[in-house]
């Protein structure tokens, strides 16, 4: 009887052990150093605490394992005033001598992860906890990493041994097991917009395509995306891109093939002199709404129910100077927000430049959709 | 005082020895000084590490440090800003050392900001961290392309420094002056990250590409960047830092005029060459008869032999960038070779060899997908 019950015991260590060790196993493609990160320019989470650090400068993604799994499902209200001195005092400087590339909070555990450039070009990855601002340490990691500078002629050397062309990343994002990349070259008008399956696998599966849209039915050009959300309409996977430009355009995501010259849908034009910074998806009951940050218009909403519905595309132009078309969509009393992303499931993170120039972190309630 | 070749013997906090000899650092180009040039102020030196002119860390000498147990380093040692009411302790490494703890913050300290140590609490000394000792002012070298009339749907500058520059800066920098008095405000595109090289020696800066485009709304309301038959003078302004914190001393300008539109496509056919003889290293000559964007024209074009085989040489843009010149290391032989282009070589206006920058759907015609475009000629 002893015997059985100390059996039981054993099977019962060995069960919850190797369950332990399924939960604690790193994952698929992931290994142990220290990553060869030359510049954290773009930052976003994936799964059980995934962090995806696009970096330009080596061309590559990499994913680091943060281990920051510890489940929060509401997040602490956010008010950091002055977060740029804040950051500079850590970091032994002033606050003109950073620049805060991108902000991401980690869905799992609500944390903040900021990207920080010092005046010596070299980049940081701080968190915050609380008003204390940490360090994130890249060395002795689990991580992996994939090259998204993979066309032929990019991997070459020119006849004079320089190094070819960089391609800047300028948005990341990750959905339903792809990580999603936008890119421009440094030297010729072109954009690339890669997925990229996640884990990433020895044998890569990427696509990379050109974006095209068309100006009211008459021109059309390369696209470069500067930033973008995928999201479910009608029950179609989209990628809901902006551009250098303003448009608001829908792509298909099933039709994203690599090679492929996709045109997009524009959807919007949200005024001259303008640039698109960020967008995020919110939820609210059943409705879900797209939020937009600008650089030099306020915040906008629109509700995914109004694209979803929207099946024209502009084939007009807009009249009215500095006037907009396309979907309707609603203004919010909120001008230089650098920075937004989801902090829970009812709250926005908001980095925004003050009219008196301070740079604020906050957050906001659903009052904002 | 510098001290080319003193050797330091390092040990952190977890007992790993590390050896730094500075006359290997300086053989290998990395500048390894301890700098005792630094303002010092309170009882104790205070050494200043400079690593590629960047002040790295800090060396605070054991002596000072005898009543601090070594596993309490990290918490009773700390480095902060004079200017810091809150005595925020910046991040950072502490590694020990033969004769002393070095500081290595997270990211390099300012010049012309003061820092003070303190020991549980108490400060031990203040040290002022002077300019880095250098010998050249960063400088802007170039700015292409060089020519001084540009079409008025012109897609793009590049600016060529003397030193990798600080990023995130160039439109606090860099101004438009329309007919030499007028500053002209969004003509360029505010790019965040800009798009630099991997040096930071390279800028590319687009003009709006939504107000080159036609019919979008940018292009409409506002109208194209440039202006047909005016006069531009594009300055680059003094006080640009580079990553050592060390200005540009003098603004750079350039002027230029603005011509007609260029709607046409850069085309192989079209161009004229200038072939060399046999059994020379004479270039090969290749007039555009227009000119074509400053990088791409060297990084997108290569030179093959009739098997395919790369020809090493090197190129050089004259003319403006309306000539290209490629002398081959070897002699020419008779015989067949193929000028190979990438399709995203462009002109001035972002037209590339398969499409123009914007094309009418309605008048023109379907555009090419090649993505190599070659020509022969033969060396007889």
């Amino acid at each position: 009887m002893k015997k059985s019950y100390y059996l039981l015991a054993v099977g019962l260590s060995a069960l919850l052990l190797t369950a332990s060790t399924h939960r604690n196993a790193p994952p698929t493609g992931f290994i142990n150093g220290t990553p060869a990160i030359q510049n954290i320019n773009a930052l976003a989470f994936g799964p059980d605490g995934i962090l995806f650090i696009g970096d330009s400068k080596s061309a590559s993604v990499f994913a680091i394992d943060t281990k920051d799994k510890t489940n929060l499902d509401k997040a602490a209200a956010v008010d950091v005033k002055n977060v740029d001195q804040k950051i500079a005092a850590v970091l032994g400087t002033e606050a003109k001598n950073i620049s805060i590339l991108d902000v991401a909070v980690n869905p799992v555990s609500k944390k903040i992860y900021f990207a920080v450039q010092a005046a010596d070009n070299s980049t940081v990855l701080l968190t915050i906890e609380g008003d204390k601002i940490l360090p994130v340490s890249l060395k002795d990691v689990s991580y992996s990493s994939v090259s998204i500078n993979n066309a032929p002629a990019e991997d070459a050397k020119d006849q004079r041994g320089r190094p070819l062309r960089v391609s800047s990343v300028t948005d990341l994002g990750y959905a339903d097991g792809k990580v999603y990349v936008s890119g421009l070259s440094n030297q010729e008008f072109s954009s690339t917009f890669r997925s990229i399956p996640f884990p990433f696998a020895n044998k890569q599966d990427q696509s990379s395509l050109e974006i095209y849209h068309a100006a009211h039915g008459r021109f059309e050009t390369y696209a470069p995306i500067r930033t973008f959300t995928t999201a479910q309409l009608n029950g179609k996977k989209y990628l809901v891109a902006s551009f250098t430009c303003t448009p608001l355009v829908l792509f298909p995501l099933d039709e994203m093939k690599p090679g492929t010259h996709v045109k997009g849908r524009t959807v919007g034009e949200f005024g001259a002199g303008n640039s698109p910074l960020d967008i995020i998806t919110m939820k609210k009951g059943d409705d879900s709404f797209l939020l937009m940050a600008n650089s030099s218009r306020p915040v906008m909403r629109v509700k995914y129910k109004n694209l979803e519905s929207y099946e024209g595309s502009l084939t007009e132009p807009v009249a009215e100077s500095y006037a907009t078309a396309g979907v309707s969509f609603v203004t919010l009393p909120m001008v230089n927000v650098l920075h937004l992303d989801k902090l829970d499931d009812s709250q926005v993170l908001v980095l925004q430049r003050k009219a008196n120039g301070d740079l604020d972190l906050w957050s906001t309630g659903d009052r904002w959709f | 005082m510098v001290l080319k070749h003193q050797r330091i013997r390092l040990k952190n906090n977890k007992g790993l020895i590390l050896f730094f000899n500075c006359r290997l650092w300086i053989q290998t180009c990395l500048i390894f000084i301890l700098a005792c040039s630094g303002r010092k102020e309170g009882s104790i030196n205070l050494d200043i590490v400079w690593e590629n002119e960047r002040a790295n860390g800090l060396i605070i000498p054991s002596v000072y440090l005898t009543e601090v147990p070594p596993d309490s380093i990290n918490n009773s040692l700390r480095v902060y800003l004079s200017s810091s009411q809150s005595r925020t302790a910046i991040l950072g490494d502490y590694q020990q050392a033969e004769d002393g703890i070095i500081f290595k913050p997270l990211i390099p300290f300012t010049s012309g900001l003061t820092y003070e140590v303190s020991v549980a609490g108490k400060t031990i000394g203040k040290i002022e961290i002077p300019m880095p000792i250098h010998t050249d002012l960063p400088a802007l070298t170039a700015i292409y392309p060089t020519q001084d009339t540009l079409p008025e749907n012109l897609l793009k500058f590049y600016f060529e420094f003397s030193h990798p520059m600080r990023e995130g800066q160039a439109l606090k920098y860099i101004t438009l002056l329309k007919n030499g008095t007028d500053t002209v405000w969004g003509t360029f595109l505010d790019l965040q990250p800009e798009l630099w090289n991997k040096d930071y020696t390279l800028l590319t800066l687009w003009l709006d590409p939504g107000r080159i485009k036609r019919d979008l709304q940018p292009n409409q309301k506002l109208g194209v960047p440039l202006v047909h038959a005016t006069s531009y003078t594009l300055i680059v302004n003094s006080g640009w830092a580079d990553t050592r914190a060390v200005v540009i001393a003098e603004d750079f300008s350039k002027n230029f005029f603005v011509a007609a539109r260029d709607s046409i496509r850069p085309d192989l056919k079209r161009w004229s060459l200038k072939t060399p003889n046999p059994n020379t290293t004479d270039p090969l000559i290749i007039l555009f008869n227009e000119s074509l964007d400053r990088i791409l024209s060297s990084e997108a074009m290569r030179i093959l032999s009739a098997d395919g085989t790369p020809v090493n040489g090197q190129i050089e843009l004259k003319n403006e960038e309306a000539v290209l010149e490629f002398t081959p290391e070897s002699s020419w032989s008779k015989g067949t070779y193929v000028i190979e282009c990438e399709k995203r070589l462009e002109d001035l206006a972002g037209n590339n060899l398969n499409r123009l920058f914007d094309r009418d759907i309605t008048k023109d015609a379907e555009q090419s997908m090649k993505e190599i475009f070659t020509r022969k000629f033969d060396i007889q």
